[in-house]
């Protein structure tokens, strides 16, 4: 019970400071704090956790999700996951105390410590998930979050683009992680991660087992930043220096390796493992080790050292040796420590110098002491110096270098000489780091006046260094218990001998260590002159341009391939996309039928009625003349469409439908209206001179017969269906239950707020969406140039031919409010109801729009429309949450009669408050919408944007490029 | 249609058919007056034949027969009335207007002359 306890807080307490911290005023001060306890108590949650590990158990919870799809949300912290999780929730503690200082308070600070807390929360679930889908749910949270902070300084070109790139490369070897854990699932027959680390033998020999192999490693290297995907690393850089400490060094970019190790038991130890993942390791060392040295922004010499080390350890992970396995976690733990104290010290630099380009900085050991030995200590143990921690690891890495170069094959044999020049290179950056910005005569030449960075500043960095240096010197004695937890959790009983001494004799990893000590030194010397020559790029890998590959491909997909499909495939003509559809919809419909056929049922019919078959050919007569006029009458087939919508009118109150009928009508009514305001703005179509052209005359022939297929078809699906009996359904059910049940004799309106209330919810959810849609489409809509004129009909002396019909308007309104009000409330027992109602009321509006004109009932009216909805949202839903406040269900109704003494009694139901929410979401909705057209008669259109000029001087460019 | 409608005593019947009758004549005299007269605004008043006698017939006859068959006064129809009344002429005199209008835009030569001023 307590395990779940910790194990559920570390996951969800981060989220719950993030969000508290993004509800906070933007200049509190005090988020840091609270951001900072978050992080602690987080830290805390997981050390309690942790005590039972060291105890030999598992803490794990687990809380059904989907049970019946065989996913549930699993926490489980075993040695391993815990090791992750204090770094996470550590360093990440370290990171928010530095940031207090580091960010300006002209930043909004809530929203990157929101950010950052939600990162660490996706982190700790990432960690401690214990299903596998749930991992990569968290996984791709680690991305989005990662975006944000990386793009935190959005107005920056360089980081909306770095942030980009990052999103895109890790989400998307994101969803090849999700398909490669599908696959993964598949062969096990569980997502489940204790089933799936107990299955290696099974998957290892799986036919399936090398695409989910590259699926998976695909995830994990692009998170990882390996070769050939190490590029976005770099351009993130342009995140915040806090956000690189945290992200690029301890967390994120550790994901990747975390799922290597996570998975080791199940998918290495085949060939396959190796020669994927080693060239690529390999490659990433070696590239990320070289490159740096030619880097002369310090946070990108460090992005590309994070580069080389991670592919140090994903060459350590595909040994498919146990040893190498513990060094690779050994490693994990070390580079965490330093380089998040190295990418603090180049923020401090940063922050008080106000440059990060080594060749402009120097001599700073001078000018702040201090952060010189912490920066110098962390450096030396990313260069692999005895006594600091990045020293054991490295003894161990040659080690296990020197052990696999017994096997014969090429790549196996060239490991120990890799290794040592991927150190000489190491040895080089760092002292490139220390010396460039520490050392040589002090300069004057920089954007600040350099000194020491506030005190509480510092202390991150102190506590990281000192950790390094405790661990470089007493290894076993502090990290011995952790690492072994670690790699026991992953290797089980199977756990190697290993030993965490500083001193091993003197043997030949010592003599490679000497080696790449002396030669980085001199490799330094060599290169001295050249780096101090300040060019730009790296000598022989010029053309080794990640982003511009990133880049063209991105063009390429999202431009150029978007493009030509949309050639090929799409049309921006409007009756070509309607024929598509209404061929594709007949062609699928005549293949599902043709099975069947297509026979009337059985059905006894009652006699025609004279009067309804009068009705009804006037109301189709009205159709086919509304389509026949379409083309070049559009008044005319308007007003054809509303003849026939009363015919349909007229059939429901036939068929005894009243409320149908009502709802028909007033739809029709707005409808009509809607449609003839937007008439106002379409282009005049004028019959040219080809239209009784042959081609013409056979493609109205063409409309014709899709037209009269489809309407044919569908007549003919409906005649088929009415008659037949209907299947026994549940509609007996709701008459008879009406009344008893749901407290109203109006069934059709009970069905709506009562038994299927929930439906209506949705309905009118979707009726609010549409209307803003519109709205949004509408907003910026600037009428076409040739119609903004006054129309033909408007022009001469006809200023109040209106008079007479908009008093009557004005008169009839008060009387249109009453009667909708009057619809809303005996909804319950007789034909009315909110939709009706709320139409209703719209049309009152809506007459006086005719009546006054836009400006004149804006000036006298003010409806609201996006609170009408709004209030009609909550009301609906507030009344159906209110039924969980007496313990019934969501939407459960309630009614009783009041008794008003001598006036009788009145029916109360709690569905009449739901009815009331809908009537003014309709209400709201449709006078959204006709506000958003009526608005564009008062509207101009503006004059077109001078055509852009090709050379402007560079800030006017900007400014135009931002516009 | 409505079986009752037999039991009606004949004292009431007789208004009743009576009524229906030259309601639907007035109706149709009017829809025929439609068909057939020549000029826009000689057409428009055709149909107020329908919409004046011709509807007000039909609703004293619907009147007279619901509450006569349900022994008690129904007199919905007025409302119907009303707003006929109402409606028929402001529609008319819209349309009337607009013709007017365009006719003068269009400078055609079957328009009235203007009351202000006297046709040029």
């Amino acid at each position: 019970m307590q395990d779940a306890f910790y194990l559920l807080a570390a996951v969800l307490l981060p989220y719950a400071g993030a969000l508290i911290t993004a509800l906070l005023p933007a200049n509190a001060r005090t988020v840091a704090w609270l951001a900072g306890g978050t992080a602690l108590l987080t830290l805390l949650m997981v050390v309690l956790g942790y005590s039972d590990i060291a105890a030999g158990r598992i803490p794990r919870v687990a809380l059904p999700w989907a049970p019946e799809l065989g996913l549930s949300f699993t926490l489980r912290m075993d040695g391993f996951a815990a090791t992750f999780a204090v770094m996470a929730s550590g360093i990440g503690f370290l990171v928010v105390l530095y940031s207090r200082y580091y960010m300006s308070p002209d930043d909004p600070i809530p929203r990157f410590f929101s950010f950052l807390l939600a990162f660490m929360g996706s982190m700790m679930g990432l960690v401690l998930s214990a299903n596998l889908i749930q991992l990569v749910f968290f996984w791709e949270l680690t991305s989005l979050f990662s975006f944000l902070l990386i793009g935190y300084w959005q107005n920056l070109a360089a980081a909306r683009d770095g942030a980009r790139m990052a999103l895109t490369v890790t989400a998307g070897g994101g969803l090849a992680l999700f398909a490669g854990v599908l696959v993964l699932g598949h062969i096990v027959g569980s997502y489940e991660l204790d089933a799936v680390l107990a299955a290696g033998n099974l998957v290892r020999a799986h036919p399936l087992y090398l695409p989910a192999l590259v699926l998976i490693l695909l995830g994990a290297m692009t998170k990882s930043a390996q070769f050939p995907f190490h590029f976005w690393l770099p351009h993130a850089m342009a995140a915040p220096t806090p956000v690189s400490a945290y992200l690029h060094s301890a967390t994120l970019v550790k994901a990747g390796i975390f799922l290597l190790a996570r998975l080791w038991p199940v998918l290495a130890g085949t060939d396959a493992w190796f020669w994927i993942l080693c060239p690529v390791g390999l490659i990433t060392l070696l590239v990320g080790a070289y490159v740096a040295i030619f880097q002369h922004d310090m946070k990108a010499l460090l992005a590309y050292s994070t580069i080389s080390h991670l592919g140090l350890i994903t060459l350590l992970l595909s040994l498919n040796s146990d040893l190498a396995m513990v060094a690779a976690v050994f490693h994990i733990i070390n580079h965490a420590t330093f380089k998040a104290s190295l990418f603090m010290a180049a923020g401090i630099i940063d922050h008080e110098t106000g440059t990060r380009d080594i060749r402009r900085l120097s001599g700073l050991n001078q000018s702040m002491p201090f952060t010189a030995r912490l920066a110098l200590v962390a450096a030396g143990a990313m260069a692999g110096v005895p006594l600091l921690n990045g020293f054991i690891s490295k003894e161990m890495f040659f080690t296990e270098a020197l052990t696999a170069a017994t096997t014969p094959t090429l790549l196996h044999s060239i490991l120990p000489i890799a290794a040592t020049l991927a150190s000489i290179l190491a040895v080089t950056y760092s002292l490139r780091f220390i010396h460039g910005a520490f050392f040589g005569p002090e300069t004057d030449d920089l954007p600040k006046k350099p000194h020491e960075p506030p005190q509480f500043m510092r202390v991150p960095v102190e506590i990281l260094v000192f950790a390094c240096m405790v661990v470089g010197i007493l290894p076993s004695a502090t990290v011995g218990p952790l690492l072994d937890l670690a790699a026991r959790s992953i290797l089980g009983d199977a756990t190697p001998e290993y030993s965490l001494a500083v001193w091993h004799g003197f043997n030949l990893p010592l003599v490679m260590s000497l080696i790449a000590l002396a030669g980085g030194v001199a490799l330094y010397r060599l290169l001295y002159r050249h780096l101090n020559a300040g060019i730009d790029g790296t000598p022989l890998l010029e053309r080794l341009d990640g982003r511009r590959a990133f880049d063209q491909v991105m063009v390429f997909i999202s431009w150029r391939f978007a493009r030509a499909l949309e050639r090929l495939m799409a049309t921006d003509r409007l009756q070509m996309q309607l024929r598509l559809l209404v061929c594709i919809a007949f062609l699928a419909a005549t293949l599902a039928l043709l099975p069947h056929g297509l026979a009337p049922g059985g059905v006894q019919l009652t006699p025609v009625d004279p009067v309804v078959a009068l009705m009804w050919v006037v109301g189709g007569a009205c159709a086919i003349a509304a389509a026949y006029q379409a083309k070049y009458h559009r008044l005319a087939a308007l007003v054809m469409l509303g003849g026939a919508g009363l015919v349909t009118c007229l059939t429901f109150v036939w068929f005894s439908a009243p409320d149908l009928a009502l709802t028909q009508l007033l739809v029709e009514i707005v409808t009509t209206v809607l449609m003839l305001l937007g008439l106002r703005w379409m282009p005049k179509r004028i019959e040219s001179a080809g239209s009784g052209h042959i081609l013409a005359r056979l493609r109205r022939l063409r409309d014709l017969a899709i037209a009269a297929a489809a309407g044919l078809g569908l007549t003919a699906i409906s005649y088929a269906t009415m008659t037949r009996v209907s299947p026994d359904g549940i509609s007996r059910q709701f008459l008879e239950r009406a009344y008893t049940e749901g407290g109203g004799t109006n069934v059709v309106n009970v069905i709506l707020v009562d038994f299927r209330g929930f439906d209506t919810m949705g309905e009118i959810t979707v009726l609010g969406i549409v209307a803003l849609t519109v709205f949004a489409l509408l907003r910026r809509f600037r009428p076409a140039a040739e119609s903004v004129g006054m129309p033909e009909q408007q022009q001469g002396e006809a200023r109040d031919w209106l008079l007479i019909p908009a008093v009557t308007m004005r008169l009839i309104f008060p009387v249109i409010i009453a009667v909708s009000l009057y619809l809303l409330l005996r909804g319950h027992d007789q034909p009315g109801g909110g939709f009706i109602a709320g139409l209703m009321l719209a049309i009152g509006i809506l007459l006086q729009y005719m009546a006054g004109g836009t400006r004149w009932v804006e000036d006298h009216l003010r409806v609201l429309p996006l609170r009408w909805m709004g209030f009609g949202l909550l009301l609906a839903a507030g009344t159906g949450a209110a039924a969980i406040a007496f313990g019934k269900p969501f939407l459960t109704s309630y009614f009783a009669y009041a008794d008003l003494g001598p006036l009788g009694k009145l029916p109360l139901a709690s569905a009449v408050i739901f009815d009331l929410g809908v009537f003014a979401l309709v209400f709201g909705a449709t006078v959204l919408m006709l506000i958003a057209l009526a608005h564009q008669s008062v509207r101009r259109p503006r004059a077109a944007p001078p055509p852009p000029v090709a050379a402007l001087p560079e800030p006017a460019a900007a400014a135009a490029g931002e516009n | 249609m409505i079986p009752q409608a037999a039991e009606l005593p004949w004292f009431a019947a007789l208004p009743v058919a009576l009524l229906l009758l030259g309601g639907a004549g007035l109706t149709l005299i009017g829809s025929i007056g439609l068909l057939r007269l020549r000029s826009f605004y000689e057409r428009v008043h055709a149909p107020t034949l329908a919409t004046s006698y011709g509807m007000g017939c039909i609703l004293i006859a619907s009147m007279i027969f619901f509450s006569v068959l349900q022994t008690r006064l129904v007199i919905h129809e007025v409302v119907i009335g009303a707003f006929i009344v109402l409606t028929t002429p402001v529609t008319l005199m819209l349309v009337a207007r607009a013709a007017l209008h365009r006719d003068r835009l269009e400078k055609n030569a079957t328009v009235p002359p203007s009351i202000n001023q006297p046709a040029t």
